[in-house]
């Protein structure tokens, strides 16, 4: 039973030791941004002791919704959950009307998404984008956000994953391989899909030495940008249909990490339904990141690369990964026990890169701060590679190698891993090309 | 306050200086449950931005309240009377390190963690260790004077602190050195809670990380034999790096959360740290297991790897965590009682438990006689929260009647004000209040903490004079009476045998009280050497009260007779030794003090507890004093059951007073009875 939300904020004791943890008090020192701020802010909206609720917009919208300050939190109290709900409380629908539009099209007007994103690409590549974003058109329009999104994604793909990898029906009756084994379905993440197909194809390659174990069904979205818009009843609706549409005992494979958290905590999001909270909590046991599957033993053995070459890697947590599903050792693990790679831990490994979706987009400024600490970081540890988990970490991270550290290739996990099985040609120049 | 506001606006950008509704929310909480609303907040960055706040508040007469990370367990950071928030978030450097000398500089709002992991590449660590030291600044620690576990070895933040620059309430950046000659200022702001002003840089001394460190856990059937066991430790002649217990309620709770490995059948555990060499904490951790066998413990582990230790930690850890998910609060009560009365307090703790049907786990610092009830509820049940309020109270009563201390490392705040009546006579807070006045006269520095409003009548018992003691009041009181000065003698050893030209002569301002024109008269001289005796041996405890007049040799001689021991070296008088800072490491052995005043008060300061931050260390400004506030009668001294290492006593002059030792003395002695040798 998912307790309501007046008694979870108040499981929050002021002991404030979330101070710490979270990026953006530390960078501003404002109680206000902190989760312990943040958590009394709402409690005070719900005690109706706001004057106006409005006032708490600033606070509530420059939260990152990372879950560092839930993590070292004693009582586990879900300052994200509030925020979003306190957002919600506020501003009812956040986003432009043409936010809102993206959404429309993203989930019920697929094809003509997929044509327009395929209009922006063209756009981009053709250098166009760039220019109308140096003529300031963006900035007339009151489209900062676009302009941002313009800046930070660097380079984008000429198909999209749905339509590269082989779809198949669902038959939960056929759900075996015929070795006994019960196959897994691939849920494609957004960020894999429309911006980096190649995380996508990775996996596919890791997970899928033999027919049938790995498939994909053409689904729909996760829900977790609409929940982040704060349109609470669109998300419910979404898990609500991925639930149904993956019904039975197939299991699901996300290589987003982001993706994965929000999957799992479907629970959380239908736990008020009574004919909803069982079936999403039998759909969120069979989620799994792609992290805590990897099968990477026999990986490094078949490994041709052997000792002849030292790469130096290091590995920044996504927030949905650390935070949102404890994830943190096992990459870490993974990493150490390659030959032929350095595994560097970075200083503040769990500390956010300031993408978190679109934050990097809507509060360019803090965001900006909160990756150059996070560059910082990364230089120090003079690493090539930098692998994550998530497809918002991986555009973050990738805008921060352009400014900051140009030296260094952003990959994820699993297209590292892949690369690597595959032998040194992963490593070699491809691969940096791929991973601009 | 809205038209003043362009002034600060003008001094600090929008980023730094907070005026919105939400902003000042959330600066009206701190850990407690005390409530209230600033004005502004100001993130200040530099010593002179806080000194262009507190002038600022000075100009219109508005309180201030400097403010770390609001861990604070007792209320101290509320802004009770609005103002302004002084945020020292955004002075958070870590400015030098200095390993060869054995200290750090670091700014107020650099976090105690940030400073521990500087630390760690030089082989250096920094002692006091709270709870909240993931989170909290070393401002907070300083103003708080804070512990934690390891401060049974080391000491708790007072003793590290060697120096400090402060905004003082008079709007001016001062530096002060424990070191100084004279009154020791630094020791009177550490623990005055920002009350007597505000801190904007501070020198730690920093420790050599110990070579190997052991941790063990120790289960017992009964409490009584847990604490028996604590006190053979000590008297062994182990100092423990950290002497931690829990009870049984909270072993459980830790368990059922976050298994570490605890024995849930333990009425009570210890959790027991050593260190120094390979060599020495394996003989250490030996004896150890054979005292608490001895005592009856069933169950006792060594850890013999790091994650061993760390999960032996990760209980102790989880001790608040386990509660603090079992109920939206926890009030954290913190009382101190002399570690040999520990089992006595507990059972009035499970008796008051009882009573007010509240849910209480036991955790405590044992070897410090430090005791952390842990009371469950939610604040959002008047009744409950009632309950649990004066239970937490009629704790603190038992600690004081048990001789001890309302709060060994938590601080008075605004929650323990009215608890202070019980623990101070009248006297004494009055005196407190006239420091207070005397520091910050409009009393706009952190108003309404620590001290109780001065209506009610304080029940803090003044105990009867000894014969010797009675005599010397009398002489004292008379030469009041009379506008006679005196000084004080015990048997001359340090006195300047020449009048040295740099002794200064009472100050212009109290020599004009005086109403004899033309040659001051010579003042007359109080001996104290009748005020010999040894008045409570406390040998268990390992504590001794002694009359300020008795000889260093003879205490010493007496102690160590019964292998008792602490920082004593030269001849002369005890109250000689301290009052002229010959031997620095005195400092932090005393635990109490008993001063007659030349206005015919007694101050009553500290007790037979090694932890205690009620109110005032004033004990600090006798130390240095050269006899120039008032007459030191007795001493509470803390005992070893090994001798500690001592350098020889210096000779000192007798200092020139700055303006700050010359405002406490009208505070003090406001007639200037006493005067400085000649």
């Amino acid at each position: 039973m998912i307790p309501p939300l007046y008694d979870a904020v108040s499981q929050c004791n002021r002991c404030g030791y979330c101070l710490q943890a979270c990026p953006t008090y530390v960078l501003t020192g404002r109680e206000a941004f902190s989760g312990r701020g943040r958590n009394q802010i709402f409690r005070m909206m719900l005690e109706g002791r706001l004057p106006d609720p409005r006032q708490a917009q600033e606070a509530l919208s420059s939260c990152l919704l990372c879950g560092a300050c839930t993590s070292v939190c004693f009582a586990h109290v879900p300052t994200a959950a509030f925020v979003l709900e306190g957002r919600r409380r506020i501003s009812g629908q956040r986003g432009s009307l043409w936010v809102r539009w993206l959404f429309y099209l993203l989930e019920e007007r697929n094809r003509t998404f997929r044509w327009f994103l395929r209009g922006a690409y063209f756009l981009k590549r053709l250098g166009l984008s760039r220019l109308l974003s140096r003529l300031g058109v963006f900035r007339v329009l009151g489209w900062k956000a676009i302009e941002k999104a313009e800046e930070h994604i660097g380079e984008v793909p000429l198909q999209f994953l749905s339509e590269i990898l082989p779809a198949c029906s669902m038959h939960p009756e056929s759900d075996s391989d015929g070795a006994g084994c019960a196959p897994r379905y691939y849920f494609a993440a957004c960020g894999s899909n429309y911006l980096y197909p190649s995380v996508g194809l990775a996996t596919w390659r890791l997970l899928r030495p033999g027919e049938g174990v790995l498939r994909y069904a053409s689904h729909g979205c996760c829900g977790l940008l609409e929940h982040h818009y704060g349109r609470l009843d669109r998300a419910q609706e979404l898990a609500k249909s991925n639930i149904q549409f993956f019904e039975g005992r197939a299991a699901l494979v996300a290589d987003c990490s982001s993706c994965a958290a929000y999957l799992k905590s479907y629970p959380q999001l239908l736990g008020q339904e009574p004919d909803w909270a069982a079936r999403a909590q039998d759909f969120s046991s069979r989620v799994k990141d792609v992290l805590e599957i990897l099968p990477l033993e026999e990986r490094a053995r078949s490994s041709r690369l052997g000792d002849r070459r030292r790469e130096r890697v290091t590995y920044h947590d996504s927030c949905r990964a650390r935070h949102g599903q404890g994830i943190w050792k096992r990459p870490r693990e993974l990493l150490q026990g390659l030959p032929g790679v350095e595994f560097v831990e970075l200083t503040e490994p769990e500390w956010c890169c300031g993408g978190a979706g679109t934050y990097a987009f809507v509060e360019p400024e803090l965001s900006e701060e909160i990756l150059r600490r996070k560059m910082e970081n990364v230089r120090k540890t003079a690493a090539r590679w930098i692998l994550t988990s998530s497809t918002s970490c991986i555009m973050q991270l990738r805008w921060g190698c352009r400014r900051w550290y140009p030296e260094g290739k952003v990959l994820h996990l699993v297209e590292f891993l892949s690369g690597y099985a595959a032998g040194a040609g992963m490593l070699g120049d491809s691969a940096a090309r791929q991973a601009r | 306050m809205a038209e003043n506001l362009l002034e600060l606006k003008r001094c600090f950008p929008e980023n730094r200086l907070l005026l919105g509704p939400v902003d000042l929310l959330t600066y009206g909480y701190d850990s407690a449950l005390d409530r209230a609303l600033p004005e502004a907040v100001v993130l200040a960055e530099s010593a002179q931005e806080v000194r262009e706040v507190v002038r600022f508040c000075l100009r219109h007469n508005l309180p201030y309240v400097a403010r770390g990370a609001g861990t604070n367990l007792s209320g101290g950071c509320i802004p009770s009377r609005g103002g302004v928030v002084l945020s020292t978030a955004k002075m958070a450097r870590i400015l030098e390190i200095e390993p060869s000398k054995r200290y750090a500089v670091v700014e107020p709002g650099a976090v105690n963690l940030h400073l521990q992991k500087a630390l760690e590449p030089y082989g250096f660590y920094y002692a006091p260790d709270p709870a909240s030291f993931r989170v909290c600044t070393l401002g907070g620690n300083v103003a708080e004077n804070a512990g934690g576990p390891r401060c049974l070895k080391y000491g708790v933040t007072s003793q590290h602190v060697l120096g400090l620059e402060a905004v003082l309430p008079d709007g001016e950046i001062y530096r002060l050195n424990r070191e100084d000659s004279g009154p020791d200022l630094t020791g009177l702001l550490v623990g005055s809670e920002g009350t007597l002003g505000v801190v904007t840089k501070i020198w730690l001394q920093i420790l050599e990380r110990p070579a190997c460190v052991r941790t063990m856990l120790a289960g017992f059937s009964g409490v009584d034999s847990a604490i028996q066991s604590v006190s053979r430790v000590i008297a062994s002649g182990i100092v423990p790096r950290t002497l931690e217990a829990m009870d049984q309620l909270t072993v459980r709770a830790v368990e059922e959360f976050s298994p570490a490995g605890y024995p849930v059948e333990a009425a009570a555990v210890l959790l027991v740290e050593v260190d120094g060499t390979e060599e020495e904490t394996l003989q250490e951790a030996e004896k150890i297991e054979r005292i608490c066998r001895a005592q009856g413990a069933f169950h006792f582990v060594l850890a013999q790897t790091e994650e061993e230790c760390e999960r032996l930690w990760e209980g102790r850890r989880g001790a608040y965590a386990a509660m603090a998910r079992l109920a939206p609060n926890v009030l954290v009560e913190d009382g101190v009682v002399p570690r040999n009365r520990l089992p006595e307090v507990l059972a009035r703790v499970q008796e008051i438990a009882a009573r007010y049907r509240i849910r209480v786990g036991l955790l405590f610092h044992a070897g410090d006689g430090n005791l952390h009830p842990n009371i469950i509820f939610d604040e959002r049940n008047a009744e409950e929260t009632q309950r649990v309020k004066l239970a937490g109270y009629e704790i603190l009563k038992a600690c004081v009647e048990l001789g001890g201390s309302i709060s060994g490392e938590h601080g008075i705040g605004s929650d323990k004000r009215e608890a202070m009546r019980w623990l101070f006579s009248s006297a004494t807070l009055n005196v407190f209040r006239r420091v207070k006045e005397t520091f910050d006269p409009r009393n706009l520095a952190n108003p309404d903490k620590i001290l109780p409003l001065p209506d009610g009548k304080a029940s803090g018992v003044s105990r009867p004079h000894g014969e010797a003691a009675e005599r010397l009041f009398q002489g004292l009181r008379e030469a009041a009476s009379q506008g006679r000065r005196v000084s004080i003698r015990g048997f001359g050893s340090r006195l300047p045998s020449t009048p040295s030209p740099e002794a200064p002569s009472v100050p212009a301002p109290f020599a004009e009280l005086r109403a004899p024109a033309g040659e001051p008269e010579a003042p007359s001289v109080l001996e104290t050497r009748s005020l010999d005796r040894v008045l409570d041996w406390d040998r268990e405890n390992y504590t001794v009260r002694v009359e300020a007049g008795i000889s260093v040799a003879s205490l010493r001689e007496i102690l160590a007779a019964e292998n008792y021991f602490t920082a004593l070296a030269g001849a002369g008088s005890l109250g000689g030794l301290i009052a002229t800072k010959a031997v620095p490491e005195i400092r932090d052995q005393i635990l109490g003090m008993r001063v007659a005043l030349g206005t015919g008060e007694i101050l009553e300061l500290g007790g037979k507890v090694v932890k205690n931050v009620a109110g005032y260390d004033l004990a600090k400004i006798f130390y240095g004093s050269w006899g120039w506030y008032g007459l030191i009668l007795e001493v509470i001294l803390k005992l070893y059951p090994r001798p500690i290492s001592v350098a020889p006593a210096k000779n000192q002059v007798p200092f020139s007073p700055h303006l700050w030792h010359r405002r406490l003395k009208a505070a003090l002695d406001p007639a200037g009875i006493f005067s400085l040798p000649r």
